[in-house]
């Protein structure tokens, strides 16, 4: 049947080095991911509902389900909040038949419905469970020995949906596997799923600056040369903060936050454009020199 | 007024009815005390009720309390509090209720969090998707000359960020069905009205 894509806003600023990595990673690996999901909207992210409620969010959410659907493709996520989002409407729809009669009844308003016979699928689930790791291995090429990696799976990547066969809610291993997969070592890293602030860098700062200052402090004591994750949120507040936070806490981290497709690329030896090393704040290729020319 | 009617006129049932028939308000009648979400909640320290006494506040319809807490936005929406309450109660979802219900009964300024929620969702609605660099512009603009302090203070960040071409000043695309996804968006807040 193969995935259809829900790229999401994020992919088109903040977490653009995820989505061109995403891309070429999908190619190099021949996975049947095909197109965007077309005229896609915003999920509405961990804001939405606090401005209209869950129900208002939801349908806006599930128009992009609906959209999906008449493509006939199970629905494939990079963005840790968009497949919250994506994934818990699916779920909910598909056990809630009260929940299912009200969001299609409001699709019906913009001559839309969703039947929620589709799967929502995170990226490394399927990477996971669908390539599966042996094709990883296969398609390493540059393995990437000695580089330690703090894998931080992020929050709501895990949590959206209890998932026992996707990972653990608390701690996530996943991102580990596939990381080792392509040679580099998974340092112990307890914030995994550890909350870096999320998106309230302009409403409580200082919950910021603490939150993803924990993270950093994990990643740095347990030795990691970078941090891998496949959230923007996550990959934003580490990278982007980093500086102001060093600076707040007196510190020195220099962590490149690299997406876990950036590192893959690596890896899978593809085209510098395609890893899109020019949008990391904290640049990777001192760290990656062994592996990658600037 | 004698003391103990003082005291007593505090706790209002009639609120905590109120509450609970807010969207998602109903869970909260499940909760019994036990403070998992406390000891789970990465936000706890900044907060003026933690989620427990938060909880107990509204089922004891301390109206006083409820109001001026700060609890519901400093939610960061981690769901870690939702997949370990052993009640089952959403609490990330009870959250939306109540900012919802803050903002509008206290107005948009009620918290920054309510104010930067409610411009996220305009800025989305009329695009149909999002656009940072103009979000944060109107954020401001409306937070008043008082926030600008707060915007001088992520001058660096941003300035990184649009060097990195992480924050693209120029618009991002808006979408053909933005009339259709404002229908459905219109159709679903009736829909929850009608239903509490």
């Amino acid at each position: 049947m193969g995935y259809i894509f829900y790229p999401g806003c994020a992919s088109e600023a903040t977490g653009k080095a995820s989505f061109i990595s995403f891309e070429a990673v999908v190619k190099a690996l021949g996975m049947d991911v095909h197109d965007e999901i077309p005229d896609w909207n915003c999920c509405g992210a961990s804001l939405v509902a606090n401005a209209v409620g869950d129900l208002a969010q939801q349908a806006i959410a599930a128009r992009n389900l609906a959209l999906a659907e008449k493509a006939g493709k199970d629905v494939i996520v990079a963005c840790s909040s968009c497949y919250l989002n994506l994934s818990w409407t699916n779920e909910k729809m598909k056990i809630d038949p009260k929940f299912h009669s009200q969001i299609n009844e409001a699709l019906g308003a913009g001559g839309l419905s969703y039947s929620a016979g589709l799967q929502v699928r995170h990226l490394i689930d399927v990477l996971i469970n669908e390539v599966g790791l042996d094709k990883v291995r296969e398609r390493t090429i540059k393995p990437l020995e000695g580089l330690k990696v703090a894998c931080y799976s992020g929050c709501q990547t895990v949590r959206a949906i209890r998932r026992p066969d996707f990972d653990d809610v608390e701690f996530p291993v996943m991102l580990d596997r596939l990381v080792e997969a392509l040679g580099a070592t998974a340092v112990p890293f307890p914030m995994a799923a550890r909350c870096c602030g999320g998106a309230q860098q302009f409403t409580n700062p200082e919950l910021i600056y603490d939150l993803t200052g924990k993270v950093l402090d994990s990643a740095a004591e347990n030795g990691a040369d970078v941090i891998v994750t496949p959230c923007p949120m996550c990959a934003l507040n580490t990278d982007a903060f980093q500086d102001k936070i060093a600076k707040l806490k007196k510190k020195k981290y220099n962590m490149p936050v690299l997406f876990v497709t950036q590192l893959m690329g690596v890896a899978f030896d593809l085209k510098p454009k395609d890893l899109a090393f020019p949008y990391n704040i904290v640049s990777p290729y001192k760290k990656l020199a062994k592996w990658v020319k600037k | 007024m004698t003391a103990a009617n003082k005291q007593a006129s505090r706790y209002d049932p009639a609120f905590a009815n109120e509450l609970y028939a807010i969207e998602n308000g109903e869970y909260m009648k499940q909760c019994m005390q036990c403070g998992l979400c406390v000891v789970t909640c990465p936000a706890r320290h900044l907060m003026d009720l933690q989620p427990r006494k938060y909880f107990k506040a509204i089922q004891a319809g301390d109206r006083d309390q409820v109001l001026k807490a700060n609890t519901p936005w400093l939610c960061t929406s981690c769901n870690l509090c939702t997949v370990r309450c052993p009640r089952g109660i959403p609490i990330i979802d009870v959250m939306h209720g109540m900012k919802l219900y803050l903002a509008q009964k206290q107005g948009i300024k009620v918290a920054p969090g309510a104010l930067f929620s409610k411009t996220f969702f305009d800025v989305m609605l009329k695009r149909g998707r999002q656009w940072e660099a103009w979000l944060t512009q109107m954020y401001y603009l409306k937070a008043g000359p008082g926030a600008i302090k707060d915007a001088m203070k992520m001058i660096d960040v941003a300035q990184a960020m649009v060097f990195k071409k992480r924050l693209p000043l120029a618009p991002a695309k808006t979408i053909k069905g933005k009339s259709q996804l404002k229908k459905i968006y219109e159709k679903a807040a009736a829909l929850a009205k009608e239903g509490h």
